[in-house]
This record gives structure tokens, sequence and C-alpha cells, in this order.
């Protein structure tokens, strides 16, 4: 770090110290909410700072914007309960207790793992570096998450998927019936929708030679759906398409990896030959999936059918 | 021409957090949420500098998806905390 970077760095490093902290002590939900989007935005910038713009981007899409769209969200039903549950104090139980032992064993395992790095180690750039040619595309970070790596991804898209069928299974709070939305907003989502499917496919295709990918693809084409829906409601229920277009990703990526067992390679161990266009159908069918994920995540358990009550 | 670059990134980044004062004190919720689409024009603007300071191209995309992203997290508070709602008795 030169001293031409070293204001810019400790600006950043000291406000987002300070953001953490504030965010966690503040009593006001809302506050919070919002301290955690402005921390996202910071995150995304020491990512940049850190020469990691892929994660910058993801920080930025999926934690800065769906997330906080996921919280303020979250945050609306929990008002309608009533203040009351956010002074509700959290009280050690068993569950709890063996939660928190569970997240802090994994933690010191963690730290251990790092810990037991041999001194002095580069980490795997080199060999990543040796393997690009094989890989099907330009950027290692794609070379690595979806062909050197293929397992990481796969499961992936699978937690995604579970996180889904526990949305599915939670009866959360029922939204409240919204105004219908105003002029303004109408032109803003006729304005704002069409650039972010461009945006979407853009990065997905980018992803093969500059940071982008279907994560981060798919983070931009569900904030055009969570759009969408804010302006005019709908329904992603449980039915046989949604739970279809979800498992597609998932589906092609298990299905291409079975193929290649078949035809006598490893279980997705993509063929040099084919690695490009193998990553990018992969790629397309998983930014698909995810962002209905997301999509689906935001409008939560929305409770069409009569016959289930709601008290 | 690169150093005066990361000075005014910095120089960008430290004004733009001055508004975060206006999340904590409020008084309304659309003070704070304002306060936090600062930020994000603010990390564009960064994010902008950067990219020409550090010479990476592709930091633009990141702008571009923080700018596309910010203007539905302000549809998101509107639409579900808006001030009109104001039904928690705080505004």
């Amino acid at each position: 770090m030169s001293g031409d970077t070293l204001v810019l760095d400790l600006v950043l490093a000291g406000l987002l110290v300070f953001l953490a902290w504030r965010l966690l002590t503040l009593s006001d939900l809302f506050k919070a909410t919002v301290l955690f989007i402005v921390f996202g935005v910071l995150l995304s910038l020491a990512w940049v700072r850190l020469n990691a713009p892929d994660v910058a981007l993801a920080e930025a899409a999926i934690g800065a914007g769906v997330t906080g769209a996921l919280v303020l969200d979250a945050l609306r039903r929990l008002d309608a309960r009533g203040p009351a549950d956010e002074a509700q104090p959290l009280r050690l139980n068993l569950p709890r207790l063996v939660g928190a032992l569970l997240v802090m064993g994994l933690g010191a395992f963690l730290l251990w793992s790092v810990l037991s790095l041999p001194p002095g180690w580069r980490g795997l750039s080199s060999e990543t570096a040796a393997a690009m040619p094989r890989s099907g595309v330009v950027n290692p970070v794609t070379a690595s998450l979806l062909n050197f790596r293929g397992y990481d991804t796969l499961l992936e898209i699978a937690v995604l998927m579970l996180a889904v069928l526990g949305v599915w299974t939670l009866n959360a709070e029922p939204m409240p019936p919204a105004e219908p939305a105003g002029p303004i907003l109408d032109v803003l989502v006729k304005a704002l929708l069409p650039p972010m499917v461009v945006v979407a496919g853009y990065l997905l295709w980018a992803g093969g030679h500059a940071p982008g990918g279907a994560f981060q693809g798919a983070a931009v084409l569900a904030a055009g759906g969570i759009l969408l829906h804010l302006a005019r409601p709908f329904n992603v229920a449980n039915r046989g398409v949604v739970r279809l277009v979800i498992g597609f990703g998932f589906a092609v990526f298990l299905l291409v990896g079975l193929t290649l067992a078949t035809l006598g390679g490893r279980f997705l161990e993509l063929p040099e030959r084919h690695a490009g266009i193998l990553i990018l159908m992969i790629e397309t069918a998983a930014m698909i999936s995810i962002a209905l994920t997301f999509v689906v995540l935001f409008v939560g358990n929305a409770r069409d059918n009569a016959g289930r009550d709601t008290s | 021409m690169t150093e005066f670059m990361f000075l005014m990134a910095a120089a960008v980044l430290g004004s733009v957090a001055l508004g975060l004062w206006r999340v904590v004190r409020g008084p309304t919720r659309a003070d704070a949420m304002m306060a936090a689409q600062l930020v994000g024009s603010g990390g564009v603007a960064v994010l902008l500098l950067l990219s020409h300071a550090m010479g990476r191209a592709h930091l633009v995309d990141v702008a571009l998806v923080v700018v596309l992203l910010a203007a539905m997290v302000s549809v998101a508070f509107v639409r579900r905390l808006g001030p009109v709602r104001g039904d928690d008795g705080t505004e």
C-alpha cells in the first residue's frame, strides 16, 4: 500500500468498523437496517481496494441490494406485529445454546485451518494460472467457480433451493395489501426494468473474461422482479412451473456432470474443447433459477388459496 | 493525477459519510433512507474515480450495478415502510 491510497483506505476501514459497531448496538431495527445497507455498499468498495472486483460486484448486488430489500420487507412484517416485538430479549435456551456452540466450533475450526497453513504459502494462484488455458474462460474466478471447483457452486445452488423450501414451509406474516402504484413508480418501473434485464445478460456474458457471472446477473435480474412486485404485487406460489424453473439451474449443472461421467470422463470435469460453451450453458440456467429464487425469497409464502387461516 | 483521484475518492467518501448522522438522528425514516441513498451515489462516484486511478475499466460495471440496485432498494423502502404509511407512530 502506497502513500497516495492511504487516506482513502483509512477512511474506508474506519467507516466500516464504525458502521459494524453501530448497526449491532442500535436498538432501533430500522436504523440498523439502513446502516446495514450502507455497510454493504462500503464493503463493496473495500473489496475493490483489495483487488477482488468479482466479490465487490456480488457484495453490491446481493449483500447491499437484494438483502437490503429483503430486510426492509422483513421489517415491515415485524412492524405489523407491533413495536413490542423489537424489544423482546433473546433468552438462552438449549437449542440456542447448541446452535451457538456449533457456530463457535465451526469458527474455531476455520481459524485452525487458516493457522495450520504452511507459513509463506502463496495460495493456489500459480496453479490456477497454470490451468487457465484449459478452463474455457479467461476470468480466473469464473474458471474456479464453474470448472476447477464446480462441486462448490453446484451445492451452493442446492442451498438456495433449500432456502426456497424453507420460505414455503414457514408461515410468515402475511403482507398487508398495498396501495396501487402511483404514476411515478409506474414510469420508474418502465424505465428501469429493461436496463436491468440487459445488464443481467451483460454480467452473465462478461463473467467469462471480466468480473461478473451467474450470481451477479441473477441478483440484478431479481432486482427487476422485486421492483415489479413492489409496483404490482404478483404471486409466485408453490406451483409446478415455479418449482421447475427454480430447479432448472441445478438440474442442468447436474446433468452436464453426469453426462460427462457417463461419456468416460469424471463427474463435473469439463473437457477442454467444450468447457467455454458448457460454462456459459450452466451459468445461463443457473442465473434464471437463482433470479427466481431471490424473487420467491422476497415475495415469501403468498397464501392466495383460501382455507388457510392467517391467525 | 492518480494520487489526486485517490484523494478525491477519500473526500467524496468522507463527505457522504457525514450524512450518516441523519441515520442516527432521523427524525423521520425518510431522512435515514435518504442518507443511505447518498452513500450509494457517493459510492458510485468513488467507484468511477477508482476505476481511473486503479486502471480497472470493469469497475464501471460495479458502479452500474450499485445504481440499479439502489433504485430498487429505495422503491422497496417507499412501498414497504414509506413515510406516507407511517403506521407505527415513529413518524
